[in-house]
């Protein structure tokens, strides 16, 4: 399969940044056709579609917005994760900046489906181009009625606000971002069944949506072309529906993003980016730093599908895959991992606090030279103690990928700490050291 | 927090045990009833849970309608997990006592584990759970987090970073309890750590608590840093003497030498908190000003002197002064010690005694009316605090109001001259000029009829309208209106307190004049106060410096420090011709005694105490008396004796037989 460009379709457009380039590509209609109807004809739509959440999880987005109470009794919020963080993933900024007004419609439609009064875009830190570009938009379609009071003559009143953060990568857990859009510390907090879902008690504990970037680019499409339309592509995949960027890295010839149909296979989409460049493939890392690596011969069977993926151990996650050569010496790529883990945790729950520190020091010294015997058996129980055990997905995602590469790779590791050097007979990876 | 109030229960399972429990208790809470326990850090019953230690994971399942258990794919922390229908727990599993091995070498990968040396070392929840829970050894090999040892965060708290295990119970506490918010995290991942902000410094009015909550060595109390090991240590309850709360305390001594309080639980009065005052405010014991012996003036210089001389000369003057005799009681001495002072003054003929150490004390009508209950006050929907900084004076009291506000959402309304930490809470701050209590007393009253009279923010500096959204808030709402005893040291303190009791009737409320010593209370239950013809304070001191008391005798206050009026006290001082000084330390008025009769401390005398909210409560000793110091109740025994040969009183306990059969 080739690309099938939907989000993408003009985002080679500088006009379509615009509200008069946008609109003239048939922006807006989905919005104006959701005010007309009733606000639960929105979330059927999106439930027909078959629409998962791009962020990660994969979990079904009609859930989410039906699950805001029907009778409203104060605010509701709808927000946005703009928090791109995960390694590898760059497909928000690129949507960000090139189609603005998709995420905009998008949001406005949550809102009305879900009877919001204000919605938040918490976007990463550093990515100021990204923020210029949604406040230009946010500022047109305010002059133009599509946002503030009696948006398209509803009678309904939305306003959007967009909030840099700090540059922390747990604050792009949906939890810990609401804390930091309240002013708290990024710190996630309890989640169902231990605290009521966001649905109920999200952002200043009121009903609150809460989607990635990517999602709510997806809801004008659904609504205007309809749910049934929407779930034709993928339709061979199980349970994945519609269209997925990925944000294809590593060692390739034609780096960037990719919008697929689900159901490609790995290898297409290794095509579409013009081939492994220095080498022959050698591992893959299909959706983020944080999902199980896979190694040559799980990539070609590989098929991008959320329940597809995990038929090789691995996940769709964020959409950042990374293709590495023969030359890449696993053991300093899952340091590098190991690292930005270690940096990155919060600090609030014991496991991943202590455990991600534990795993870079050991796969720091082994990296040095100074490997023992022991060490993969302590670091494969590091793991095992993290995973599962810390307060957030944080902890779990620091450890798939260290299990999963001493379990693909193990004879990589062996090699290391047998002889203290790399098994691959090239500089370490220097191109991404700090 | 930790128990619901839900009334609907549910049927649990703990390790295959059914048990019935409030639907949405906790776990960790739920297990108790089976006498089971879930090894913790970070939760504390009196807190939110936050469930950042995961030293409380279990294994969660639900049972299904088919009698099957579907577990939960991950272990959950059972101090967040709220109790629900079909819930199965397991706190016994394989799977939970890894995960409880997992956590500990987690937590001891970067601690120092300098137990030998720590103070925590014995006492430490860290090694018990390890003990019980943790493995015996440690994989990790790599270098330790390093940081200062000993960190000064203030003048009481020291903290040794290396040992924290960022469990929060710290950060929680100043958030939660007493509100002001001064320790927080910063850094992140394996470098978070407490601090305050800016590294200034830990100002806390409570902040000794946060030693007691450490689960480790980290926190450490600054005064008893290295000074003991905890199983050197004996402990005793007791009661803090520093304010009128009545705080119950443990009282740790070693050798006879007061080492550290620590809080005692009693849900009644501080539930488990102390504040600064109290829990450094025992260094008294070992002071080295400590009165000792008798000593009597014998030409210019005071001396030591024998028991037997002491009182052939304390009965000589006093007896023969008769009406001309007059007594003072501080506020911390026995109930016992009390009754005795007023039947010895009552021997001498003279009714001029008194225990107010203030300028206008109020009527008998005010001062013995019925006070709320300090637990009472976090169940109040709206609260009054008049006219004093309340986390200063009377602290414990301070932590209910402010429990009521968090947890219980009471409006609360202050009105003080100055900046106090209820207003970071209340919904109005009547914050006046210094010295118009009266007026503001009066436009609240006013406030009530919805009429302010003109002028009263040219007087006051409060807007109208402030007084109106106070009085908004109070109208029927039966708010306690909460004022300290030193309400009566303002010129206008009887006018103030009778306004205040007149609003207090039209709120439906209780007007709470709460005592500042720490049994004043008892003192006035006792009567120690001028009898018929007899003499106030202030009367004494002012008929000391005109000669008309011959001899005076003070019961343990230094009055040039605690009364009001610090000329008159001077005066009067000089002037008397003979005055006895009876406490258990020097202090200024020391100087001026003829005799000096030394007084055990409360630790060290078998002593009722009566606290703020009235509740009595006994004080066994727990220290020796130091040298020939002695209860005050038994001088006056001892003296009454030689007067009018009055059978000698043996015990403490004889005098409380003696009044509960008077009142039986």
């Amino acid at each position: 399969m080739a690309e099938l460009k939907l989000l993408f379709k003009h985002a080679h457009d500088p006009a379509y940044a615009t509200l008069k380039g946008y609109q003239a590509t048939g922006g807006y209609e989905a919005l104006r056709k959701a005010v007309k109807g009733e606000r639960q004809a929105v979330i059927d739509e999106v439930k027909k579609s078959g629409l998962r959440g791009r962020g990660g999880a994969g979990f079904p987005t009609w859930i989410k917005w039906n699950g805001i109470a029907k009778d409203k009794k104060g605010p509701h919020y709808v927000v946005c994760n703009a928090d791109e963080g995960e390694p590898g993933t760059f497909k928000d900024k690129q949507l960000m900046e090139q189609t603005p007004f998709l995420l905009i419609e998008g949001m406005t439609i949550a809102g009305f489906a879900t009877q919001a009064d204000v919605g938040y875009i918490y976007i990463r830190g550093e990515f100021v181009d990204a923020a210029r570009a949604l406040r230009k938009a946010i500022d047109e379609a305010y002059k133009a009625g599509l946002l503030g009071k009696n948006i398209l003559g509803s009678g309904w009143d939305y306003d959007l606000h967009i909030h840099l953060g700090a540059g922390s990568y747990e604050c792009g857990e949906e939890s810990a971002l609401m804390s930091s859009l309240m002013g708290e510390r990024g710190m996630p907090r309890l989640k169902f069944p231990h605290a009521p879902l966001p649905t109920v008690a999200g952002l200043w504990e009121r009903p609150t949506v809460i989607n990635n970037v990517e999602t709510y680019a997806c809801a004008p499409f659904i609504i205007q072309n309809g749910g049934d339309w929407y779930a034709t592509m993928g339709a061979s995949t199980k349970n994945s529906r519609g269209t997925k960027i990925f944000s294809v890295s590593g060692h390739v010839n034609k780096p960037g993003n990719y919008e697929i149909e689900f159901g490609t296979s790995l290898m297409e989409l290794l095509e579409m980016a013009g081939g492994m460049k220095g080498g022959k493939l050698k591992a893959c890392v299909p959706g983020g730093s944080s999902v199980p690596i896979i190694d040559a011969e799980a990539c070609e069977k590989a098929i991008i599908g959320y329940e597809e993926m995990a038929d090789v151990k691995s996940m769709v996650g964020s959409g950042g895959c990374m293709f590495l050569n023969e030359h890449t010496c696993i053991v300093n790529f899952i340091w590098r991992t190991a690292l930005f883990y270690a940096n990155e945790s919060c600090g609030k729950c014991t496991p991943c606090r202590e455990g991600t520190k534990w795993m870079f020091q050991i796969l720091d010294r082994i990296r040095r030279g100074g490997g023992r015997e022991d060490d993969i058996q302590t670091l494969l129980d590091i793991c095992s103690q993290i995973d599962g055990r810390s307060f957030c997905g944080l902890g779990d995602a620091a450890a798939w990928p260290v299990a999963a590469a001493l379990r693909v790779f193990p004879q990589e590791f062996e090699y290391f700490i047998k002889n203290g050097r790399s098994m691959v007979e090239s500089e370490p990876a220097l191109a991404m050291l700090p | 927090m930790a128990v619901a109030s839900n009334p609907e229960t549910v049927e649990i399972l703990i390790n295959d045990i059914p048990v019935q429990v409030p639907k949405g208790e906790l776990i960790v809470e739920s297990v108790k009833r089976l006498g089971l326990e879930i090894p913790i850090f970070c939760y504390h019953p009196r807190m939110k849970p936050v469930g950042m230690c995961r030293m409380c994971l279990v294994e969660v399942g639900f049972k299904q309608p088919d009698g099957t258990v579907r577990k939960m794919p991950k272990p959950q922390a059972g101090c967040t997990l709220p109790a629900d229908a079909n819930m199965v727990v397991y706190t016994d599993s394989e799977m939970v006592h890894r995960d409880r091995k997992g956590v500990l070498e987690f937590l001891l990968v970067n601690h120092p584990l300098d137990c030998p040396i720590c103070d925590r070392g014995g006492e430490c929840p860290l090694q018990n759970n390890t003990l019980f829970y943790g493995p015996s050894t440690s994989r990790f090999t790599e270098l330790k987090r390093h940081a200062a040892k000993a960190f000064p965060l203030s003048q009481y708290v020291t903290l040794d970073l290396e040992r924290c295990i960022q469990c929060g119970r710290c950060v929680r506490f100043t958030e939660e309890i007493s509100g002001d918010a001064e320790l927080a995290f910063r850094f992140r991942g394996a470098s978070m750590q407490p601090s305050t902000f800016e590294l200034r410094d830990f100002g806390s009015k409570f902040s000794g608590n946060v030693i007691e909550i450490c689960p480790v060595g980290a926190l450490t109390n600054s005064k008893y840093r290295f000074r003991a090991r905890p199983w050197d240590l004996e402990t005793k309850p007791g009661i803090c003497t520093v304010c009128s709360n009545g705080c119950n305390i443990w009282f740790d001594y070693r050798v006879q030498q007061m080492v550290r309080i620590n809080g005692r639980a009693n849900d009644a009065i501080n539930e488990e908190w102390t504040c600064d005052k109290g829990k450094f405010g025992h260094e008294f014991y070992n002071s080295n000003e400590r009165l000792t012996q008798p000593l009597m003036r014998q030409g210019g210089s005071i001396g030591p002197a024998n028991w037997t001389d002491v009182y052939a000369e304390i009965l000589k003057h006093f007896a023969e002064a008769g009406n001309a005799a007059a007594g003072i009681a501080g506020p911390v001495a026995s109930c016992e010690s009390y009754t005795l002072f007023k039947e010895m003054f009552a021997g001498f003929g003279s009714t001029s005694i008194d225990h107010r150490l203030y300028s206008n004390p109020v009527s008998n009508e005010i001062a013995n009316a019925e006070k709320s209950s300090i637990s009472s006050l976090e169940s109040a929907k709206t609260i009054l605090v008049f006219g004093n900084s309340l986390a200063d004076d009377l602290p414990i009291i301070f932590l209910r109001v402010r429990k009521a506000w968090f947890k219980y959402g009471a409006k609360v309304i202050v009105a003080y001259s100055g900046a106090n930490e209820v207003e970071s809470f209340a919904d109005v701050s009547l914050r006046y000029k210094p010295g118009t209590e009266e007026a503001v007393a009066k436009a609240l009253s006013e406030a009530m009829n919805g009429a302010l009279s003109a002028g009263v923010e040219a007087e006051t500096g409060v807007a109208p309208s402030e007084y109106l959204r106070a009085a908004e808030l109070l109208k029927g709402s039966g708010a306690p209106i909460i004022s300290s005893a030193g309400l009566q040291n303002l010129k206008a303190g009887k006018e103030i307190c009778a306004s205040l009791q007149a609003l207090a009737a039209t709120i439906n409320g209780r007007f709470n004049l709460y005592a500042l010593g720490a049994n004043e209370e008892g003192a006035r239950q006792a009567g120690i106060v001028p009898g018929k013809g007899g003499k106030s304070v202030g009367d004494i001191l002012k008929a000391c410096k005109k000669g008309e008391i011959k001899a005076l005798w003070i019961l343990n206050s230094d009055l040039l420090n605690e009364y009001p009026d610090r000329k008159l006290v001077n005066e009067a001082l000089e002037s008397v011709e003979y005055l006895v000084y009876q406490g258990w330390e020097k202090n200024e008025t020391t100087a001026y005694a003829s005799v000096v009769v030394p007084m055990t401390a409360p630790a060290e005398e078998d002593g009722t105490y009566v606290n703020v909210d009235g509740t009595t409560q006994h004080f066994a000793p727990i220290l020796k008396a130091r040298e020939e110091a002695r209860p005050a109740w038994r001088v006056f025994s001892d003296v009454m004796s030689r007067m009018n040969s009055k059978e000698l009183i043996f015990s403490a306990a004889e005098i409380r037989e003696r009044l509960a059969g008077a009142t039986r």
